[in-house]
This record gives structure tokens, sequence and C-alpha cells, in this order.
């Protein structure tokens, strides 16, 4: 298996130098600390909104309980 | 306005402008501060003023037909019993963290709902009281979890047992409850970078469902000397106390809003509404219900069958359409006559004493700006948002007393409040008329020198 050859949780990848330069005028001033930072914030929110697209995000136990919690809450009957 | 200031949102699940504007103000020293020295004013809330979907209207600046949901649980498509469940992935519409992320400042959200699973933002988010359980990882970024278990002992969600006639029991957890969730909130504050901070605090509506009728004396199950006569009270000062602190951390810098969400009000009762639905002739079930039983759909004569309702603090009405619904029998072309007759009897409908209770049946189309997936064909506010929705049938009435599940004794109110306070004292003071829910996104945009995206729906608050 892949996973346990590579133990670094982390891995490089590359990119185009001019993109990074840009990148870091784009986040100089912002609250991103690194260029790193923006990219890994920008792939996750795609990541989230391709997984999450389409199909329910809570398996059918999940959302059993809350809806058990939420009924007990008064929220429905 | 520089945009190099901070801002703090405190947000009372509930919180009600009779209670913190007058009844308590003078006990509640960090709120008064925040009060005279700012601007403040009713917040009116999204109609149903129900947590879900009021947070996401206003941190979106959407109505809930823009957002696309009506309430946590949602029709999938026109079948009698698919549901959808209003998670923070149906959230597709833009918040204010998001938009700040884009913009490379920090937020720290904390129990925004819907905030389960955790969606990625430029910074640190933990989720709701919609998140399944303490396994469930309900932090962004994910290695957050165990920090926060580290140093604030864990992340509680809510109060795990309200329906408990043990009192003392769950005033503790309610305690409890907030206390965690300021810890967490103030850990966050002191320990991570930001701009923007928004907390959410549910234990004060947990509290006003649990303990109003020991406190107000116009409340029918008014229980006098009772030694929970200042529960509430007593809770609002200790969140005072605990909003001195956040403030303390904030400093000069952060400029403050307290928002609620909607506000609560004494509950007289409860309208049963499939009760009524079948007195009227809209509704007929298979076999008649052996004393007090929950309407299956499968126990729906559908054939015969109009319209019929769910509970809540307020009440859904969907109506049987032929084409629309699989057995549907109202045909298209009359769906607005009927609908308009259904809206004619419930604002007509009277209490226990012949009196019209003030009932109000919306039409989503005319509420909201658009309306997308399917909302309610009509949604209910019974006699004034003092009486809620009961879905179950057998009651003998349409009016009870009790509680279809269980004790309960405040129901939502229209307006919750807002404040909005800068320490510099830049900001206008005074008493605020007409602030709405959605107001409060680009408010806090403008707070930043962000013009906000001209789709929101609310105006700038100055
Ligand atoms: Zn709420």
């Amino acid at each position: 298996m892949e996973k346990s050859r590579n133990k670094d949780p982390k891995v490089t990848i590359k990119i185009p130098r001019p993109l990074y330069n840009n990148l870091k005028e784009i986040i100089a001033g912002s609250g991103f600390d690194s260029a790193t930072d923006f990219i890994v914030y920008v792939l996750r929110d795609i990541i989230s909104h391709e997984l999450y697209r389409g199909k329910e995000s809570l398996s059918a136990g999940e959302i059993d309980i809350i809806r058990k919690r939420l009924k007990a809450l008064g929220y429905f009957s | 306005m520089p945009s190099d200031r901070k801002v703090l949102v405190i947000g009372l699940d509930c919180a009600t402008p009779q209670l913190v504007f007058d009844r308590w103000k003078e006990k509640l020293p960090n709120l008064k501060k925040l009060i005279d020295g700012g601007s403040y004013g009713l917040l009116e809330s999204t109609i149903p003023p129900i947590t879900v979907p009021a947070w996401m209207s206003m941190m979106t600046s959407k109505d809930p037909g823009t957002l696309g949901f009506y309430g946590f649980r949602n029709r999938k498509n026109y079948s009698y019993d698919e549901m959808f469940f209003a998670t923070s992935t149906v959230v597709k519409e833009k918040t204010v963290w998001d938009i700040l992320s884009e913009q490379g400042k920090k937020s720290i959200v904390v129990g925004v709902p819907p905030a389960y699973p955790p969606k990625p933002l430029n910074g640190n988010l933990l989720s709701c009281f919609l998140t399944p359980g303490p396994e469930s990882d309900y932090t962004y970024p994910k290695e957050l979890k165990s920090e926060i278990v580290t140093n604030c002992g864990g992340y509680i969600f809510d109060v795990m047992n309200f329906r408990t006639d043990d009192k003392e029991k769950l005033l503790r957890d309610i305690d409890e409850l907030a206390e965690n969730r300021f810890g967490v909130t103030k850990y966050l504050m002191q320990n991570k970078e930001w701009d923007f901070c928004m907390f959410v605090e549910m234990g004060v509506d947990r509290i006003h469902h649990g303990y109003w009728k020991y406190f107000d004396k116009e409340h029918v199950l008014y229980e006098p000397n009772s030694k929970y006569e200042n529960a509430i009270q007593d809770f609002y000062i200790k969140i005072d106390q605990m909003i001195g602190e956040l403030l303390s951390v904030a400093g000069d810098d952060t400029i403050v809003l307290v928002v609620s969400d909607h506000g609560a009000k004494r509950m007289d009762g409860g309208l049963c509404f499939n009760e009524w639905l079948m007195q009227e002739g809209y509704l007929t079930l298979k076999q008649k219900p052996e004393g007090r039983t929950q309407v299956k759909h499968d126990n729906i004569d559908w054939s015969k069958t109009k319209a019929w309702g769910s509970g809540g603090y307020y009440g859904r009405l969907f109506m049987n359409v032929k084409g629309r619904e699989p057995n549907g029998i109202i045909p298209k072309e009359d769906y607005e006559k009927v609908r308009s007759e259904l809206v004619e009897k419930l604002e007509a409908l009277t209490d226990m004493q012949g009196k019209v209770m003030g009932t109000r049946a919306y039409r989503p189309e005319e509420i909201y700006s658009t309306v997308n997936n399917i909302a309610p064909d009509l949604i209910v506010l019974f006699g004034d948002l003092y009486w809620r929705s009961v879905g179950t049938v057998g009651f003998g009435s349409i009016h009870t007393l009790e509680n279809d599940t269980g004790p309960d004794d405040a129901n939502h109110a229209q307006h919750g409040i807002f404040i909005m306070y800068d320490p510099r004292g830049q900001q206008k003071k005074g008493k605020l008329e007409g602030t709405n829910i959605m107001d409060v996104g680009p408010t806090i945009l403008n707070l930043f020198g962000i013009e906000p995206p001209r789709d929101m729906r609310g105006k700038i608050v100055k």
C-alpha cells in the first residue's frame, strides 16, 4: 500500500514559478501566512464542495441521532 | 471605516429584547455598557423565526427562499415522506466568513448553525449543536479537535437530555454548556490569529424553553414562588459576566456585535393542526386514532386528503395536488382556490375563549424573493406565536395545554436583539428602528471596509 510506505503526512507539489510569484503577490498583506496556506485553503474549499455535491453528507444513523435530539428539543413533533 | 479593525459577534440564540433591553438590563453590566454606549434595537427574524434558517439568513444576507431551506427538515421531492436535512453542506450561498476568507481575513467561527460537517475557511471553525457526537470530526482544520480536547476538555454541542423532569440537572447542564462554549471561544481568541470572530451560545434558548413559566406571571402554567423563579435571570447574569471576559480579550480595537436569531415569548398552548384539518374535512385517516398518536403517512387516506400539517414552533402545511404528489387529488387549477380558503380559515381560528388568535398563514412566494427547492405550501404562525403547532392527533380538541413533545414553556418570537458597540466610539449611538436579520452580514463586511456583494439583501446598519 502506498500509505505504509509514505510516513510523511505532507507531499510536495510542483507549480510554475511565475504562478507562485503571482500568488505571493496576491496574498501579501492578507491573512494568509504563505502561498502554501492559501493554496491549501483554496483546494480544501473546492474539494469540500465536490465531496458534498448532491449527496447526503451525513449517514442515515447520524441524521437519526440529530432528528431525535431536535424532536426532544421541541423544534418539531 | 479603516480596515484595521477586528469584529467580534456574540450570538445568543433566542435572546429576547424585552429581557435584555428592559427587564434585566440594570443587572447585566456588560450588556448595558454595549447598549448604552452603542446602537441597539429589535432584530426582525426570518419567517419562520427558527434557528435554521435564521442564523444562515443573518450570515449570508439571503432569505430562506433563496437559501432553499425552510427549517431543519425539508421536502426532498413531492413524495410524502422523503426529506432532506439542513446540514452545512446545503448552504450554497457565501457566508460573511467565506467572503472574508477570500479577502485574506482570518476568522474564528464557533457553533453557527448549521455548521456540521465543518467547511473550510481561512481560520478556525467548530461545528454546532447539529453535530452527531463527540466522535465526529467537528473542527476545521481537522487537527484543531485534539487541541480543543487537550486545552478545553472538549466541546459540548448541546444539552443532551432536554426533556427531563430533573430541572436541577438540566440547569447544571445548561450552565456547563455555556461555560464550555465561552471557554472554547476565549481559548481560540487568545491562541489563534483572527480578524473576525463569531460565536453562538445555545444555552439561552434552552433555558427559555425549560424555565419560562417560573417567572412570567402571564404564563398559563405560572408557578409562583418556585425555586426556579430566577433561573433565567441568573443565567443571563452569568452570560453577561462571560461576555465581559470576551470583551476584555477582544480589546479596544474590536467592534462588538451582540445578536440573536429570534426572541422568545410565553407559550399559551398548542394548536392541534392535523386534528383541525380532520375536523374541517381536509385530512382523512384510514384508521381512527386510538389515543394520542402521530399521523403516519401510511395511515393517511390520500384519496380523501387535501392537506396535512406538521408540528413544531410553527406549522407547515402541505397540499395533496394532482400530478404533483403521488396520490394528489386537488386539481392544479384549484390549487390557489383551496390554498386561499385554508389561509382564510386558519387566520380566523379562535382560542378557547372564542377570541380570534391572530394566526398568520404565509404563502412562500409572497414572503421570499425566490423559492428554491420545495417550501411548504403554507407557513403558519399560530396565535401570534403564543401557540405552537401540534402534529399529533387524538387530543379530542383543537386546543391543548399539553405538548406532544414534553414540557415546554416558551415559543419563539419574531424579533431578536441587535447591539453594536465600538470601544473607540466611532459608530453611531442610540436606538435603531427597522433592523432586519439580513442587515447583519453587510454591516459586518462594511466594518472591514469591504463592499457587500450586490446580491446580499440586507442594508448596512451605520
Ligand atoms: Zn434559535
